[in-house]
């Protein structure tokens, strides 16, 4: 009777851990492969992508980008989206993990490649820089400022907002003000 | 390079954004002039910096395998330009074999070079010439086509995409790529000398000078557009066109443009004999400047123009210079930068300042301009322009007509390509326009037919000798061969090429396009792998069991590179994460399974268990039911 009884409270054990689907999982795996969810003690930053400024300079985009394969008609590639910040981690890390994650094309400069010793990015979606005139390119802000570097030399912290903007001015027309006045000389 | 917008100007050559604290100048003495010597002395101090910076020695040449890799790159071009002019001895010979193959490479691609780049065509190009090579023959196409990178990087860049694609940049070093031999325009080229040339000119703005950007102008694309403008200086050819900004038609010769230009930069240049550009100090653009002054013959270090506060160009240039040799881009701490290391001296500052110097050195040592390819001018030729720039400059206040046309007799009898060499020709020019005397016009093209009519040079077949050293070379290449070899091999296979018959070369050079061979299968495994983990493995959400197999293709393959070659493959902590994934789920599938199958074998335990007890219960009651019964029967009997 007593093995029986050893028996069934096996069995229910074995279908209740069937049932429930548990993993078994060492603890550097589960922190492995859960490093990128998000939970309440996250430390996280938003990223978005934008090319509206296309919308205003149709006629200088290259005809072959012009249409809502690659401009889509939101200007939104991709809306604002919260990543957990690894350890370390830079704007350009960020960046590259949002177009892996989301499958969006992107094509980079790599840091010894330029003489700037960043990362510099050339294209996202198929638009490149040049693609919709001379004073057209890929810029990014964080928390609403350009900085003047390349974004794998930015290291992010906690709650950093990420903009990736297209601008077909230089800048102007994505509110980068520095542009205008500072120019004087000392 | 938006991205590095605030200091930067000009895509090709630009400006950076390290900012520095207090560098430690070495030559900040004001008014100092600088000697043949010093030059020398200064510029070998850059050269010995970059070595140990690539991580070269000494010793060792600067064009090492690491710098070769960068070869068709911004900073992977531009030092073989200035140590090139300079006479310095590397290894161009490596440079020209691994950029032939970069730019086949690259002409594979429905781009070729760069989609809106015509700079990239240009940089090359010089890059080439300064190494020794012939950019109108680069390599060959996938159809067996001849690469011609001047026609395709100048006037015949438009039946692509325009020049000026990526601004004003794509003008201005085309007509220094179309100029640095003077290369003819062919008959149904898609842009002319002209028409390149007004492109630049009606970009001008009000104050006179050029900026990528805006109405103010910017020193560098001044200075680079002076440089390029600057073989047309002497000619007497008017423009007539639209000015972009004014929207005016205006006629102007060149002349009258480089005056207005270099009048702006005069103005905008700073006390300490520097220049700001997009609100920095920096050693770039004053490098510009001094180079564009050179193409035009003015002597940087005396000009009272470009002295200001006893500061020359040059002074301006040393400020910059460190400790280490090397030049910083500029004294201008940046606050937002906090992972810029200051204080260091930086690898495009320094490579403009290294061509820079050397631009001035030539002009001292009276060798043609930067820009300018063509070999030297004969001692005969040097010694009949310098005569007639002594007469022009003696000529005086009120010269009369005869001598006016004989100086002009004597001008002319120079070669039209060589005329730009008498700097002082405008003086002339005007003395001859005030007492009345007509001035031939030129077309800008005669001075490049002229050119290429001299005899073509020979084509260029030293034999060279395939040394021991070489063949060990050969033989030490690893069995199992990485990417890392790529390099050498590439520039063995093109001495060997080059090399004299001797027993076994044909055996070496199986050997080495083999291995060629060999390693480029290995770059296209490295970027598929690349191909594969972005495309099939993210985003991780979706991974199932049913990507196990992918999943672990992917391991495997990564697994058979070298170290050298897994490096190469980006984000691998991503595959990791996707792989214990995967395992986790397979590891949980299994023990579902154990523990199904010990739940069924333990349920048919219990079970048999349960029966066999029933069983030997139901005997045991037969046995009590017999006993019982054989027990009644002898009771029976009994009674």
């Amino acid at each position: 009777m007593k093995k029986d009884l050893l028996a069934l409270g096996f069995i229910v054990l074995a279908i209740a851990l069937i049932l429930s689907g548990t993993k078994f999982q060492t603890v550097d795996e589960y922190y492995m492969t859960h490093i990128d969810d998000i939970t309440p003690d996250s430390k996280t930053v938003t990223i978005s992508i934008r090319c509206d400024t296309i919308l205003d300079n149709w006629n200088d985009l290259v005809p072959e980008l012009q249409s809502d394969e690659f401009v889509p008609q939101d200007g939104v590639i991709l809306p604002e989206t919260a990543y957990v910040l690894r350890e370390g981690d830079t704007a350009f890390d960020i960046t590259d993990r949002a177009v892996r994650y989301n499958k969006i094309q992107m094509e980079y400069q790599g840091a010894n490649m330029n003489s700037y010793g960043s990362v510099y990015i050339q294209g996202i979606h198929y638009l490149y820089e040049f693609s919709c005139g001379p004073l057209s390119g890929w810029m990014y802000r964080v928390n609403g400022v350009f900085p003047n570097y390349g974004c794998s030399k930015y290291e992010l912290k906690d709650g950093d907002i990420i903009e990736w903007v297209y601008t077909c001015d230089l800048g102007r027309d994505v509110g980068c003000i520095w542009m205008g006045g500072e120019w004087e000389e000392e | 390079m938006k991205q590095f917008i605030k200091k930067t100007v000009a895509a090709l050559l630009c400006t950076v954004m390290v900012g520095t604290v207090m560098p430690l100048p070495v030559h900040a003495a004001a008014n100092k002039i600088y000697s043949i010597a010093e030059l020398e002395q200064t510029i070998k101090g850059i050269i010995n910096w970059k070595k140990l910076d690539n991580g070269s020695t000494l010793e060792g040449p600067l064009i090492n395998d690491a710098y070769l890799e960068l070869a068709g790159t911004t900073p992977g071009d531009w030092y073989q330009v200035g140590m090139g002019r300079f006479g310095y001895s590397d290894d161009y010979a490596g440079y020209l074999a691994v950029i032939r193959e970069k730019v086949q490479d690259r002409y594979k691609t429905s781009v070729k070079l760069s989609a809106a780049k015509a700079t990239e065509w240009q940089r090359i190009s010089l890059a080439i010439l300064a190494s020794g090579g012939d950019p109108t023959k680069a390599g060959v196409d996938a159809n067996g086509n001849n690469i011609n990178l001047i026609a395709d990087g100048t006037y015949n860049r438009g039946k692509t995409t325009s020049l000026g694609k990526q601004g004003i940049n794509g003008w201005i070093w085309g007509l220094i790529a179309l100029d640095s031999k003077r290369y003819p325009v062919p008959e149904g080229a898609h842009d002319s000398r002209d028409s390149i040339i007004e492109e630049i000119i009606r970009q001008q703005l009000t104050d006179g000078g050029f900026a990528l950007y805006g109405n103010v102008s910017d020193p560098d694309i001044t200075a680079m557009a002076v440089q390029s403008l600057a073989p047309y200086y002497n000619s007497e050819k008017e423009y007539t066109y639209k000015n972009k900004t004014t929207g005016k038609t205006v006629t102007k010769k060149i002349r009258q443009v480089i005056d207005e230009s270099v009048n702006c930069l005069s103005k905008m240049q700073l006390n300490s004999g520097d220049y700001n550009s997009w609100g920095t100090k920096n050693v770039e653009s004053t490098a510009q400047v001094a180079v564009a002054l050179c193409s035009l013959g003015i002597d940087i270090q005396t000009d009272g123009r470009f002295i200001k506060n006893g500061n020359s160009l040059l002074n301006g240039i040393m400020l910059y210079r460190m400790e280490d040799g090397g030049f910083v881009h500029s004294y201008t701490y940046d606050q937002d930068n906090p992972t810029s290391l200051p204080t260091e001296s930086n690898t495009m500052a320094s490579e403009q300042t290294l061509y820079t110097l050397t631009a001035i050195w030539r002009q001292a040592k009276g060798m043609r301009t930067l820009y300018d390819f063509r070999p030297e001018q004969s001692p005969g030729l040097k010694n009949q322009i310098n005569a007639l720039k002594k007469e022009i400059n003696n000529l005086g206040n009120t010269p009369t007509t005869a001598k006016i046309a004989e100086l002009m007799k004597k001008y002319e009898a120079i070669p039209e390509s060589e005329q730009c060499y008498v700097f002082n020709y405008y003086k002339l020019s005007k003395a001859a326009e005030n007492g009345g005397i007509e001035i031939k016009e030129e077309s800008v093209e005669t001075a490049a037919k002229e050119e290429a009519e001299k005899e073509e040079e020979e084509e260029e077949s030293v034999l060279l000798y395939f040394t021991d050293t070489d063949k060990r070379k050969v033989k030490a290449l690893p069995k199992d061969l990485t990417t890392e070899q790529y390099v050498d091999v590439i520039k063995l296979i093109d001495k060997l090429e080059k090399s004299e018959d001797f027993d076994k070369k044909k055996e070496y050079m199986d050997q080495l396009l083999n291995a060629k061979k060999e390693i480029l299968d290995i770059q296209k495994e490295i970027d598929n792998i690349n191909k594969d983990v972005k495309e099939k493995l993210y985003p991780f959400e979706k991974i199932s069991l049913s990507d196990w197999s992918v999943v672990h293709s992917i391991v495997n393959r990564y697994k058979k590179l070298s170290p050298y070659d897994q490096k190469k493959i980006l984000r691998w902590d991503d595959v990791v994460k996707t792989e214990t994934q995967v395992d986790n789920l397979v590891r949980a599938v299994v023990i579902t399974i154990v523990l199904g199958l010990l739940s069924i074998v333990a349920a048919v335990f219990v079970i048999k268990h349960i029966k066999k007890r029933k069983n030997r219960k139901l005997n045991e009651m037969l046995a009590l039911e017999k006993e019982y019964e054989e027990k009644e029967k002898k009771e029976g009997k009994g009674a």
